[in-house]
C-alpha cells in the first residue's frame, strides 16, 4: 500500500462513507454494529425492480463510545441509492432508537446523509419515518439527547428533513443540505422561475449548511472534516434543550416570528440581511472560521426552532 | 465592368444594399440591433455559402435569431458553412427553406434533431468534417460569402475584441474578408477603444449591438465531486504505464473524466512518482479547472487554448507565463492554431469514447444521435506530415516494428482511448459493430462517422489493464489485445484465454499489477482537488465557477 495522503484528522465528512463517518467520530475500537452486513439484512422489495441490494441496505447502526461515554450511533450511506429509507434501512433506525429507550446512552447520534423515501418501497419507508419521529420523542422524553449530524452528499431531505427536525440538536456543514422538498421536486411542480435547480448556488443558499445556520434551523456549524463533526457533537450533547411543554411552546412562538419577519423574502440573501449580515452576497464563499466569527456577531443564530 | 472583378463588384452591392437599410440609424458600420432583420435581407443572396458563427462554446445567437427572422421568399437556399451547429436556430432555417444545404463538424446538443432532419431530407448535408478539413475547405471550395461572427466588443470603424474565447473568428473573417465576402459582427458592446484589435476593422463591414451578450457553454469543466475509484485506477495507470513510460511531455487531452483526474492526480501520484517535469509540461489544451492543481504546483509550463472556459478569465489573466494572453491581459485562444499544434506538435492525444470495435475504430454516434466531432479527429490521429523527433514519438515509432535504415524510420504519434468498459447506464464501451454505421446506412452518408479510425490508435487503457496495439502484429493480435482489456462485456468475455496471457507475457496487455499498481489504492483521497470548492481555494479565489458547479 502506498501512503494515503489524507490525514486522518482533516478526512472530509462529505467524502467519507458511512462507516468511514462511524470510524472517526467515535472512540478507537469501541464500536459494535447491531444487523451489521454479515447478517444479510436485505430489502425484499429491490429484486422486484431489478435493483441490486447492499448487505447493510445503507443503514448502519450500532454502540460505541464517544469521548468515554456510551453512545448509539445511527449512519446512512447516501452513496447506495442515495440514502434513501426503505423497510430494513428505516426498521434498523427505530430499533436503535427503542433500544435507547432501555439503555439511556448519553447521546443517539444520527448521521444523516439520504433524500428520502425510497420509492420502491415507498409505504414502508414512509412508515419507519413517522415510527422513527414517534421514537425520537420518546427517546427525548427520557432525558437523551438526539443529535443529528449532516453534511453528506446527499444531505437531509424529504422524510430525512422531518426526522432532522424533531432532534434535539443538528450540526451541519457547509456542503450539507436540510430541506424536504428537493430541487428537482420544487422545479417540476412549480416550474423553473420559481426554483431553478440547475442554480446550485441558489439551491445552497436556499437549503445549505450556512443557510440553516443562520436562520437557527441548526445549532452548530462544521467545518467539512470528521474531526469537526466530532467536535460539533460533543458540545451539542452538552447543551441540548429539555423536551418539554416549556421548549415546545418556545419554539411554536420562534417559528412565528419567523414567519413574521422573513415570510415576504424571495431570496436567502434577504433573509441574512434582516438578520444583520452586512455583506449578504459574500456569505458563501466565507470560510468556516470567518462564518463562526460572523454567526458570534449576529447573536440571536441559537434558538431551538427549525 | 472587368470580368475578373465580378465578386468585388458583388460584394459592393452587397454592402450598398446593406447600408441603404440602415440609412441614418447607422453610426459607422454600428447597426441597431432591431436592423438585423433589414440588413441580412439585403446582403444574403439565395444560394449564399454563409458561416453563421456558432463554434462549440461561443454563438452569435443575435444575428441567428436575426436569420431566422429572414423572409424566406427573399433569403433561401442557403448553404451553411460552419464549425458547430448547437442551437436550435441553426437548424430552424432549415426548416423554413431558408437554408438548404450543411457542411459542419459538431453538433453536441442538437444531435438527435439533426439526424431526424437528415433522415427526414430536410437537410442536404455535404459532409461532417474535422475542424481543421472544414477550415482548410473555406480557403478552397467552401470560402463563405457572408460571415455572421460574434465578439465582445468593437469600436465604431468595426475593430473587433473577441475577448478570451477568440476560437474560430480569425479563420472565419480571413476567408470570408479576403475572398470578396461580407463580414457581420454582433458584440456584446460598442466602445471608444476595444481592449485590443483581435480583428482589424477593415475586415468587418457591420457591426451590431447584441440585444443580450453571446451565451458561452461551460464545455470543459469536470466536477472533481464526481469522480470515481475506477476512473482514479485507469487515470493511474495510464500516468505510470504511458506518460512516464514513453516520457509524455507535450500532449492534448480530452473533456472525459478519466483525462480530468490524470490531471488531479499530476501533484499528487505524479508527484510520487517523481514525475514534475519529466511529463505533461507544454499542452493544447482549453483551460480546463481540473489542470489548476497542477499549473499552481509548477507542472505545466505551457498552456495554448483553443477557446476559453466559463470562470477562468481572471485567473488566466493572472498566469500570463502559463498562457497565451493579450497586450490587455486577456487570454488569446484560437481554435485553427491550436488543432494544429495539437496534431503537429503534441506527441499525444488522449480522450474517452463511447464505443471502440474490435479494430479499434471508435465513435461517439448512438443510433439517433449525429454529435459530429470535436477536436479529437485531428489529434487522435498519426500526422503523416510530421518531420521533427522526440523521444516520445520515436519510442513510439520503433514499437510500431519499424524496419530498415533508423535515418529513415518514422515515429508514432500516441493516440491513447482512455475507457471503462460500461459506459453510463451500463452500457458495453466494447462491440462488435459500432452504431456508426448503421446510422450512417440509414441516412445515407458515404462515410460513417468514425471519431478516431483504428489504425491511429496506439493504447486502450480499461480498469482491466493497458493494451498496447502498436507491438501487436497482425489484425488477430490487435483484435484479442483489445478482447483482453475489454472486461465483462460480451467482447471482454469473448477472449481466447491462452492468446491473451501471450500478449501479456509480452507486455501487450498490462494489467494493474504489472504495473506495480494495487487497485485499492485508487482512492479519491489522491485527488489533488475533491470538488469545485477546492478548485476555487487552489486558485487563491481567481477560479469563479458558474453558477451550476457549485454547492456552497
Amino acid at each position: 500500500m502506498i501512503d494515503r495522503l489524507a490525514d486522518p484528522t482533516s478526512a472530509s465528512w462529505y467524502e467519507a462513507s458511512a462507516r468511514a463517518r462511524i470510524d472517526g467520530l467515535l472512540d478507537a475500537g469501541g464500536f459494535r454494529e447491531f444487523v451489521g452486513p454479515e447478517q444479510r439484512r436485505m430489502s425484499p422489495h429491490l429484486p422486484l425492480f431489478d435493483l441490486p441490494r447492499a448487505f447493510d441496505d445503507g443503514m448502519v447502526v450500532g454502540e460505541g463510545i464517544l469521548d468515554g461515554r456510551p453512545v448509539l450511533v445511527a449512519a446512512q450511506e447516501g452513496r447506495f441509492m442515495g440514502g434513501a429509507f426503505g423497510e430494513v434501512h428505516g426498521a434498523k433506525l427505530v430499533g436503535l432508537l427503542r433500544a435507547a429507550r432501555q439503555r439511556k446512552p448519553a447521546a443517539v447520534l444520527i448521521l444523516f446523509d439520504t433524500g428520502g423515501v425510497r420509492l420502491q418501497e415507498a409505504n414502508a419507508g414512509e412508515t419507519a419515518i413517522a415510527e422513527v419521529m414517534r421514537a425520537i420523542a420518546e427517546v427525548r422524553a427520557l432525558g437523551v439527547p438526539v443529535i443529528g449530524l449532516i453534511g453528506g452528499r446527499a444531505g437531509a431531505y424529504g422524510g430525512g428533513g422531518l426526522i432532522a427536525g424533531t432532534c434535539s440538536r443538528l450540526a451541519v456543514s457547509e456542503s450539507g443540505r436540510i430541506s424536504v422538498s428537493g430541487p428537482e421536486v420544487i422545479e417540476t411542480n412549480r416550474g423553473a422561475e420559481e426554483f431553478d435547480s440547475r442554480d446550485r448556488a441558489l439551491v445552497w443558499r436556499t437549503m445549505g449548511g450556512k443557510h440553516r445556520r443562520l436562520t437557527g434551523g441548526a445549532d452548530a456549524f462544521a467545518d467539512d472534516t470528521v474531526a469537526a463533526f466530532r467536535a460539533a457533537a460533543l458540545n451539542l450533547i452538552g447543551r441540548a434543550p429539555a423536551f418539554d411543554l416549556a421548549t415546545l411552546e418556545a419554539e411554536q412562538a420562534r417559528l412565528e416570528q419567523r414567519l413574521a419577519r422573513f415570510g415576504d423574502c424571495r431570496e436567502a440573501t434577504e433573509i441574512w440581511s434582516r438578520l444583520g449580515v452586512n455583506d449578504p452576497a459574500a456569505v458563501p464563499a466565507t470560510t468556516a472560521s470567518a462564518f463562526d466569527a460572523l454567526l458570534s456577531g449576529l447573536g440571536e443564530t441559537t434558538h431551538d426552532a427549525r | 465592368m472587368n470580368e475578373w472583378r465580378r465578386e468585388r463588384a458583388a460584394r459592393e452591392a452587397r454592402i450598398e444594399a446593406g447600408r441603404a437599410q440602415v440609412e441614418g440609424k447607422a453610426e459607422g458600420k454600428v447597426v441597431p440591433a432591431d436592423r438585423v432583420v433589414a440588413l441580412l435581407e439585403a446582403i444574403l443572396r439565395p444560394g449564399d455559402r454563409v458561416c453563421l458563427e456558432g463554434d462549440n462554446q461561443k454563438q452569435a445567437d443575435c444575428l441567428a435569431r436575426g436569420l431566422v427572422q429572414c423572409d424566406p421568399a427573399r433569403v433561401h437556399d442557403l448553404h451553411m458553412v460552419q464549425s458547430g451547429v448547437v442551437l436550435p436556430e441553426h437548424l430552424d432555417v432549415f426548416e423554413t427553406g431558408i437554408a438548404r444545404r450543411l457542411d459542419y463538424s459538431y453538433s453536441g446538443p442538437q444531435g438527435a434533431r439533426i439526424a431526424r432532419m437528415l433522415y427526414g431530407g430536410q437537410i442536404e448535408l455535404g459532409a461532417v468534417h474535422t475542424y481543421l478539413e472544414l477550415f482548410a475547405r473555406y480557403f478552397v471550395d467552401l470560402t463563405p460569402n457572408v460571415a455572421l461572427i460574434a465578439g465582445v466588443s468593437a469600436d465604431r470603424d468595426g475593430n473587433l475584441y473577441t475577448g478570451p474565447n477568440t476560437e474560430d473568428t480569425p479563420t472565419v473573417v480571413e476567408a470570408t474578408a479576403f475572398k470578396n465576402g461580407v463580414v457581420v459582427a454582433q458584440v456584446n458592446e460598442i466602445v471608444d477603444r476595444v481592449p485590443r484589435v483581435d480583428i482589424p476593422g477593415d475586415r468587418i463591414d457591420f457591426v451590431v449591438e447584441a440585444d443580450k451578450p453571446f451565451y458561452v457553454e461551460p464545455l470543459f469543466t469536470r466536477d472533481p465531486a464526481a469522480m470515481t475509484e475506477t476512473q482514479i485506477l485507469i487515470a493511474m495507470m495510464a500516468i505510470k504505464g504511458i506518460y512516464a513510460e514513453y516520457g509524455v511531455r507535450r500532449l492534448n487531452h480530452g473533456i472525459g473524466f478519466g483525462t480530468a483526474a490524470i490531471e488531479l492526480l499530476l501533484p499528487t501520484y505524479g508527484e510520487r512518482l517523481g514525475l514534475k517535469g519529466e511529463i505533461a509540461t507544454h499542452w493544447a489544451l482549453n483551460p480546463h479547472p481540473t489542470l489548476i492543481p497542477a499549473i499552481e504546483s509548477g507542472w505545466v509550463r505551457q498552456v495554448h487554448c483553443f477557446g476559453s472556459e466559463v470562470g477562468m478569465d481572471r485567473y488566466i489573466r493572472e498566469r500570463p507565463d502559463i498562457f497565451f494572453t493579450g497586450a490587455d491581459g486577456s487570454l488569446r485562444s484560437n481554435r485553427a492554431f491550436c488543432q494544429t499544434a495539437g496534431l503537429y506538435a503534441c506527441d499525444m492525444f488522449i480522450g474517452a469514447t463511447l464505443q471502440i470495435d474490435l479494430a479499434g475504430h471508435s465513435s461517439t454516434v448512438t443510433q439517433s444521435r449525429v454529435a459530429g466531432f470535436g477536436g479529437a479527429p485531428n489529434m487522435g490521429s498519426d500526422p503523416h506530415g510530421r518531420r521533427h523527433p522526440s523521444d516520445t514519438w520515436m519510442k513510439a515509432g520503433r514499437e510500431a516494428g519499424g524496419v530498415g535504415d533508423p535515418s529513415l524510420m518514422r515515429g508514432r504519434k500516441l493516440v491513447v482511448q482512455l475507457v471503462e468498459t460500461f459506459g453510463d447506464g451500463l452500457v458495453p464501451t466494447f462491440v462488435e459493430r459500432l452504431d456508426a454505421m448503421e446510422l450512417a446506412r440509414k441516412i445515407g452518408l458515404e462515410l460513417a462517422p468514425v471519431m478516431i479510425y483504428g489504425d491511429d490508435v496506439t493504447h486502450i487503457v480499461t480498469e482491466e489493464g493497458i493494451a498496447n496495439l502498436l507491438l501487436c502484429r497482425d489484425a488477430d493480435e490487435r483484435e484479442q489485445a483489445i478482447r483482453g482489456v475489454a472486461g465483462y462485456t460480451e467482447i471482454g468475455r469473448g477472449r481466447d484465454r491462452a492468446k491473451v496471457e501471450e500478449l501479456r507475457g509480452r507486455g501487450i496487455i498490462r494489467r494493474p499489477e504489472d504495473l506495480g499498481i494495487e487497485p485499492l489504492d485508487a482512492d479519491r483521497s489522491l485527488l489533488a482537488a475533491r470538488s469545485i470548492k477546492d478548485l476555487v481555494h487552489w486558485s487563491g479565489g481567481l477560479y469563479e465557477p458558474p453558477a451550476k458547479f457549485r454547492n456552497w
